[in-house]
C-alpha cells in the first residue's frame, strides 16, 4: 500500500513537470505553424523566464507576480529580438532549413553563455508562490505549486484556444499554419505573423520556467534539456498541434517520473531521448497526427 | 594584334587556378609558422588538427551528401573513451586501443545510422542531436567505468609499439600526416563513384533514386565515413590531452566543428582544414575564457550563415558550381 501511494505521488509530481513539458511544446507549435521554422533556442526562453524573475525578485525586490510579469515581458520582447536579428535575415535569404536549425541553435549558445557571464553559473531557485502545507489526499501529499502549475498551464491553454479560435490575430496566425502564400494574398502581414509568433512563444517558454523553478532550480544550461523534452512532446502531440503537445508533454512527464523511480534520477534524460527516439522511429507523425 | 597576342599565351592560364590553391597556401603557412615557432602555437594547431579530422568527416555527410547531423560528437565520445578506459584499465598499447575505439564507434553508427537516416528535416537533426546528449549523459552516468565528471587521465600519449610521441613538434608532425591522409581521401571521394553518388542524394534524393542511386545505402555509408572521422578525431584528442571527461565531447564541440565547417567553406576539400586552423586561431585572444570563446563561436557561426553561408575555401573553389541555397525553410 505504501508503495502505491509512493507511485503515485511521483505520478502527480510527472503530471506536473508534464504540463510544462507542454507548455514548451506549445511554444515550438506556435514558430512552426506561422513559419514552418523549429526554432532550437526555445529553451532559451525557458531558462530566462526563471533567471530574469530571480533577478528582479532578488536584487530589484519587487514582489512575486510583478516581477513574473515584467521577466515575461522582458523574454516575449527578446523573443522578437532573435526572430529580427537572427530568423529574419535568414528567412529573407531563403536559407535551407537546416542552416535555420544551425542558427537558432547558435543563438540558444549564444544566449546561455551571455547568461553565464552575467549571472555567473550559479543555480538559483524562486519561491513557491503559495507558502502553505501540502494538501493531503489520503496518503498523497499535493503542493499548491504542483496546483499552481496545473492551473496555470491550463489556463494557458484556454487562453490560447480561445485567441486561436476567436480573433482575428489568432484566426489570422492559423491562416499561416495552413497556406502562407493562400494567407499573404488574402491581405495577412505573414512577416509579422512570424515576429508574433515568437514573441508568444518566448512569452510561453518564459511561464514554463517560471512555474517550474520553484520546484526544481534554473541556472544557465537547463535550457537545452528543456527544449529536447519540449520538443518530445509536441513529436509525441503531432508536430504543430498545440493541444497534442500539450498531452504529449503530460505523457512526457509521466514517462520520465516511472523513469527516475525505476532507473534512479540520473537517467531522466536518457529516458525523455529514449522516447524521443522511439517515437522517431516508429511513430514521426505521433501519437495524434497523420503524417507529415 | 591584340588578338594575336591573346591567342599566343597559354590560353589555360588563369588566375583562379592559381587562388584554388590559396586555402592549402594559408594552411601550410599556419602549420609551418607553428613548427617552427614552437611553444603554445604549436598546442594550438596541434588541437585545430584535432578538430580537422573531426570535421573532415562532418563534411563529408554535411557538405558532400547535405545531410544533417548534430550528433557526431557521440562518436568522438564513443572512441574517445573507449581508448581511455582501454589503455588506462586494461593497460593496452594505444595503437591497438584506437583501432578498437574506431572499431566500436563504426559498428554504433551502422546500427544507429539504420533507423536515424530515415528520418528528414528537423526530425534527423533532432534525432541526431538527441544521439549525441545520450551518449553524453551516459558518460556523465556511467561512472564506474567513465569516472563522471571527474573523468579519466594518465591517458599514455599516441605511438606504436614502445615508440611514443611526446613531443609537441612529434604530435604536429604526426597530425599533419593524418590530416593530409584524410583531405586526400575526401578529395579523392569527391570525385569517385562514391562521391557523385554522395552529390546525387545531396541534389536530390527523388532523381538519385530515378538515377539507380541506392539513396539509403549512400546516405549510411556517408554516416559511417564521417563517423569514422569523428572517432578518430576523438582517441586522437585523449591521447593528446591524456585527459578525458564528458565536457570535452558536449554540445561544445558541435558547435565547434560546424563554426569550422562554415568558416572553411562547407562541401569543399579545403574547407575543413582551413576553417579548423582559423577557428582555432582567431579567438586565442579569449583563450583564458572558455564561456567568451563558446559566445564568439556562437555568434561568428549566426553571422557566417547569414552573410558568408559558403565560407572562406569556396571563394577560392572554382571547381564547385555555386549551389543555390534555394527551397523554402
Amino acid at each position: 500500500m505504501g508503495d502505491l501511494s509512493f507511485v503515485l505521488q511521483i505520478l502527480v509530481s510527472g503530471l506536473g513537470v508534464g504540463c510544462v513539458y507542454g507548455l514548451i511544446g506549445i511554444g515550438f507549435c506556435v514558430i512552426y505553424n506561422a513559419s514552418g521554422i523549429v526554432n532550437f533556442a526555445q529553451g532559451a526562453f525557458v531558462m530566462l523566464g526563471g533567471m530574469i524573475t530571480h533577478a528582479l525578485l532578488q536584487r530589484a525586490g519587487l514582489p512575486l507576480p510583478l516581477a513574473a510579469a515584467i521577466s515575461i515581458v522582458l523574454v516575449a520582447a527578446l523573443g522578437v529580438v532573435v526572430e529580427r536579428v537572427v530568423v529574419r535575415p535568414l528567412w529573407n535569404r531563403q536559407a535551407t532549413m537546416f542552416v535555420m536549425i544551425l542558427a537558432t541553435l547558435a543563438a540558444q549558445i549564444v544566449i546561455e553563455r551571455l547568461t553565464l557571464i552575467v549571472a555567473g553559473d550559479q543555480p538559483r531557485t524562486l519561491p513557491v508562490f503559495t507558502d502553505l502545507p501540502p494538501i493531503r489526499i489520503g496518503t498523497i501529499a499535493i503542493g499548491y505549486q504542483f496546483l499552481w502549475i496545473v492551473g496555470g498551464s491550463l489556463t494557458i491553454v484556454t487562453l490560447l484556444a480561445l485567441f486561436f479560435r476567436m480573433t482575428n490575430t489568432g484566426k489570422a496566425m492559423r491562416a499561416c499554419a495552413i497556406n502562407r502564400e493562400a494567407a499573404s494574398l488574402l491581405g495577412i502581414p505573414v512577416s509579422r505573423m512570424l515576429a508574433l509568433s515568437f514573441a508568444l512563444s518566448a512569452a510561453l517558454g518564459a511561464i514554463a520556467g517560471i512555474l517550474i523553478t520553484p520546484t526544481q532550480y534554473t541556472a544557465f544550461n537547463v535550457g537545452v534539456p528543456f527544449a529536447i523534452s519540449g520538443f518530445i512532446a509536441a513529436i509525441v502531440g503531432g508536430f504543430g498541434r498545440p493541444f497534442g503537445a500539450f498531452l504529449g508533454g503530460l505523457m512526457l512527464g509521466l514517462v520520465q517520473a516511472i523513469a527516475v523511480v525505476s532507473l534512479g534520477a540520473g537517467l531522466k534524460n536518457v529516458a525523455a531521448l529514449s522516447v524521443l527516439l522511439v517515437f522517431l522511429f516508429f511513430r514521426p507523425s505521433g501519437l495524434l497526427g497523420t503524417s507529415k | 594584334m591584340t588578338s594575336l597576342l591573346a591567342t599566343t599565351l597559354p590560353s589555360r592560364f588563369r588566375w583562379t587556378d592559381t587562388l584554388a590553391w590559396l586555402p592549402w597556401i594559408i594552411s601550410a603557412g599556419i602549420v609551418g609558422y607553428a613548427f617552427l615557432s614552437g611553444g603554445y602555437v604549436v598546442t594550438l594547431v596541434v588541437f585545430a588538427l584535432i578538430y580537422a579530422v573531426f570535421v573532415i568527416g562532418l563534411n563529408i555527410f554535411m557538405g558532400f551528401t547535405n545531410q544533417v547531423s548534430f550528433g557526431q560528437n557521440a562518436f568522438a565520445a564513443i572512441s574517445g573513451y573507449t581508448s581511455a578506459v582501454l589503455t588506462t584499465a586494461y593497460e593496452w598499447t594505444t595503437l591497438p586501443a584506437i583501432a578498437v575505439g574506431v572499431a566500436l564507434a563504426v559498428l554504433c553508427a551502422f546500427l544507429i545510422g539504420y533507423p536515424t537516416l530515415r528520418l528528414k528535416g528537423h526530425y534527423l537533426a533532432m534525432g541526431t542531436l538527441a544521439i549525441g546528449l545520450i551518449t553524453y549523459e551516459i558518460s556523465v552516468e556511467w561512472s564506474s567505468v567513465t569516472q563522471g565528471y571527474m573523468g579519466i587521465s594518465g591517458i599514455p600519449p599516441l605511438g606504436i609499439g614502445a615508440y611514443e610521441v611526446t613531443s609537441d613538434r612529434g604530435q604536429l608532425a604526426l597530425l599533419v600526416v593524418i590530416v593530409l591522409i584524410l583531405t586526400f581521401m575526401s578529395a579523392r571521394i569527391r570525385t569517385s563513384r562514391l562521391g557523385r553518388a554522395f552529390f546525387a542524394v545531396a541534389g536530390s534524393e527523388d532523381a538519385a533514386r530515378a538515377l539507380g542511386v541506392d539513396v539509403a545505402r549512400y546516405k549510411l555509408a556517408s554516416f559511417i565515413l564521417s563517423a569514422a572521422c569523428a572517432a578518430l578525431a576523438g582517441s586522437l584528442f585523449v591521447h593528446v590531452v591524456g585527459f578525458v571527461s564528458p565536457e570535452v565531447f558536449g554540445l561544445h564541440m558541435v558547435i565547434l566543428s560546424f563554426t569550422m565547417l562554415y568558416v572553411g567553406g562547407i562541401g569543399t576539400v579545403a574547407g575543413p582544414l582551413l576553417g579548423a586552423l582559423i577557428v582555432s586561431l582567431l579567438p586565442d585572444t579569449f583563450r583564458a575564457f572558455k564561456d567568451y570563446q563558446d559566445l564568439a563561436y556562437g555568434a561568428v557561426l549566426i553571422l557566417l550563415l547569414i552573410y558568408a553561408p559558403r565560407g572562406l575555401a569556396a571563394l577560392f573553389d572554382r571547381y564547385v558550381p555555386a549551389k543555390k541555397v534555394g527551397g523554402a525553410p
